[in-house]
């Protein structure tokens, strides 16, 4: 039994313990109860249930013979599709043992693979559609290529609302006996965005220095977790001074290992408390979403910001 | 003796390009035997790009022996055995270490009544010793159970500027000359095939042997600082859009050059014009990386040689003063912190994989995750080796 990380010990095991996404997990649960699940396509945010209720789907139909009958992917782990069609290959070869006719297949993150290699995704699923069924995981469905989107009953997941997040907290609260004050389950929600993984590890960093939970730990654990650092990279190029702020901002990029798109949403935010006029707050931002689009198009996100830094720099003399 | 095997590197520092096949194949060997590391490596890459080579180069550079087998050895269980048995189960004589070598594995069939490639898995299964297999072409079906079985290490295909100053070279020690138009033929015929372009200048010098220019005169090879100088301090000219042509170095490699000591030429609106070049240059480097669309790379050099050398204020008092260009550092500092983060890489791994996450995730949430896995019971959970708690608890 897993006790020392919360996500794993809290993981709702049955239907009945999924919080939230009410009639998500209706319909999921009314299909496994047929013992025949067609493909399925769970689309939304991080920390919503998408694994969790896969996981629940296995378990209710193979009890205790479930490992057998259920292989996990990371497609965004996996070295290309290559190595993901071998270990679903693999798996798929011998037929599931017990009462269902199939095995399944989780693959987390799908979206993380290019629209080539959904194409040979698609032939997989045709190939191996007598013995396994799919269930994919994606944030984003529009990400996923129509002819494998037609192919799966689609199920859209919201974020957690604050009702959801408080009876979660609330529950292991009890469990670990800690003692969380009502602001406190505020910057919880707060800071989460709705996502359950990231406000139970939240919860958790901060029950670890104090069962104590209160407004002020917890935003000092999020704060820490945070590349607040990007501050000081704007500041560096405002005051002109490029190189210091290329550096610094490499520095952060490299420790934090956090991705170009990553700091440009970090600077996007950052924008509005700069110290500059109003319309160079919007043309800055025009920069932003410039290089934003311009990290997606070309092959290296650390000088398209860099291209950015220069036009703060600009900003700084007063000239943009 | 022919000037392919003449001129063979001996060598790392003389394998231009293949930087990062070298450090794995490195790391590979000083791995072997280590519980997670597996046993053979599949080295692949178009024929002539220098695989063979890279596994002798690797055995002078450590000193270790090689013991070679090719596909036709795999004909018969017999003579494997007969060759075999000897080089797995002993210690060399020379008390050298030993790698051993299979060549050109694309030969071996599947099919055939013997079963080389069965054969070829159990002997990794069982080797002692760390097993460096070459292969043009490894995606074939009848690999499958290769490949799960190899660690991987792709060989870059080598652009004609490299084959080309690396003939060059060969013709200087040679003291044979091959004028320069037929040199970049010969270069770029040969589709990155190293091999085969040695072997055409040697052909070629043979029937021109008359002619004795000494190449060192001919060669007008303008190094990296003469090119940015032309750039940065020049005003932007018709033959500026050709000033990287000469210039012994990949454009990627360029571009980092660029990158590093724009700052030092330019301020205010000449850097930010200069940075906007440059990034739409990567624009069009990503575009040929997605589509392979190589008449992109026209605007990247456009944008990166005359485009960076317009960026300056036409009105500006031409500086001819004299500015020592740094060298681009981001790659390595990239490199040393890869290896600094290794641990967190093996942590956040053991990590995604119990709570059914992307390795990637786990990277990005680890200052978090990081807090949680003080706890001893979450380390046991994960099964946390003591290097890495040691690194958490730090």
């Amino acid at each position: 039994m897993a006790e020392g990380i919360w996500t794993e010990k809290y993981r709702p095991v049955s239907f009945l313990e999924v919080v939230g996404q009410e009639e998500i997990v209706k319909r999921v649960k009314a299909l496994t109860n047929s013992m025949n699940i067609p493909h399925m396509l769970f689309a939304g945010p991080a920390g919503t249930g998408k694994s969790t209720l896969a996981f629940i789907v296995v378990r209710d139909l193979y009890g205790e013979n479930w490992r057998e009958n259920y292989l996990e992917l990371n497609a965004s782990d996996e070295r290309g599709i290559q190595i993901v069609r071998e270990k679903v290959k693999n798996f798929a070869r011998t037929k599931s043992l017990g009462e269902v006719p199939f095995k399944v297949i989780f693959l987390d993150e799908a979206d993380a693979l290019t629209p080539e290699a959904q194409q040979a995704l698609r032939r997989t699923m045709e190939n191996y559609s007598s013995t396994c069924r799919f269930i994919l995981s994606c944030n984003y469905s529009s990400k996923i290529i129509d002819p494998i989107q037609s192919r799966c009953a689609i199920f859209r997941f919201k974020l957690l609302e604050k009702k959801d997040v408080e009876k979660i907290i609330n529950k292991i609260a009890e469990n670990e006996k800690l003692n969380v004050k009502t602001e406190a389950i505020n910057v919880l929600y707060e800071g989460c965005e709705g996502d359950c993984r990231k406000c139970i590890n939240l919860l958790q960093a901060t029950a670890s220095v104090s069962p104590l939970i209160s407004a002020e730990l917890v935003s000092t654990i999020l704060s820490s977790a945070k590349p607040k650092d990007i501050k000081i990279v704007l500041d560096y190029a405002l005051a002109g001074e490029f190189e210091s702020s290329r550096e610094k901002l490499l520095d952060i990029m490299l420790k934090e290992s956090i991705s170009g798109q990553d700091v440009i949403k970090a600077i996007q935010k950052e924008i509005w408390a700069l110290p500059v006029e109003p319309t160079i707050k919007v043309k800055l931002t025009e920069k932003t979403g410039e290089a934003e689009f311009r990290i997606v198009e070309g092959s290296d996100p650390f000088i398209q910001l860099q291209a950015l830094l220069a036009s703060f720099v600009l900003a700084g003399l007063g000239k943009e | 003796m022919p000037w392919a095997e003449k001129h063979r590197p001996k060598l790392f520092s003389e394998l231009k390009g293949q930087e990062e096949a070298i450090r794995k194949i490195v790391d590979f060997t000083k791995n072997f035997n280590s519980e997670k590391s597996k046993k053979a490596l599949l080295l692949h890459g178009a024929p002539g790009v220098g695989k063979t080579t890279l596994a002798y180069v690797l055995a002078n550079e450590l000193n270790f022996e090689i013991f070679e087998l090719n596909a036709s050895d795999f004909r018969s269980r017999e003579k494997l055995n007969e060759i075999l048995r000897p080089a797995i189960e002993q210690q060399s004589f020379s008390k050298k270490s030993k790698i051993i070598l299979i060549d050109e594995v694309d030969g071996i069939s599947a099919y055939n009544d013997f079963g080389g490639l069965p054969e070829l898995i159990y002997l990794i299964k069982n080797t002692n010793y760390p097993i460096i297999i070459t292969a043009n072409q490894i995606w074939d079906r009848k690999f499958n159970d290769l490949r799960t079985n190899s660690e991987m290490v792709k060989m870059k295909d080598v652009d004609y500027k490299t084959i080309k100053s690396l003939l060059i070279d060969i013709l200087r020690k040679e003291g044979k000359f091959i004028d320069e138009k037929t040199l970049t033929e010969i270069a770029v015929k040969s589709r990155g095939d190293i091999r085969a372009a040695i072997n055409d200048i040697q052909t070629e010098s043979g029937v021109k042997s008359e002619e004795k220019i000494p190449i060192a005169e001919r060669n007008k090879e303008t190094d990296i600082f003469n090119s940015l100088k032309v750039v940065f301090k020049g005003n932007p000219k018709n033959e500026t859009l050709e000033v990287f042509d000469s210039v012994n170095m990949e454009l990627d490699e360029i571009m980092l050059w660029i990158e590093k000591n724009i700052p030092s030429e330019y301020k205010g609106e000449e850097l930010a014009r200069a940075f906007d070049l440059l990034s739409r240059a990567d624009v069009f480097k990503g575009r040929i990386y997605k589509q392979q669309y190589w008449r992109f790379l026209l605007y990247e050099n456009i944008f990166l040689s005359y485009g960076i050398s317009a960026s300056k204020n036409p009105r500006r008092v031409q500086g001819n003063g004299f500015t020592t260009y740094k060298r681009p550092d981001r790659i390595l500092k990239i490199w040393m912190n890869n290896k600094r983060t290794e641990k967190q890489k093996s942590i956040a791994k053991k990590y995604a994989k119990y709570t059914h996450i992307g390795e990637k995730r786990a990277m990005r949430d680890f200052p978090v995750i990081k807090v949680i896995l003080k706890n001893p019971e979450a380390q046991k959970e994960i099964k946390l080796n003591e290097e890495e708690i040691e690194y958490l608890m730090k």
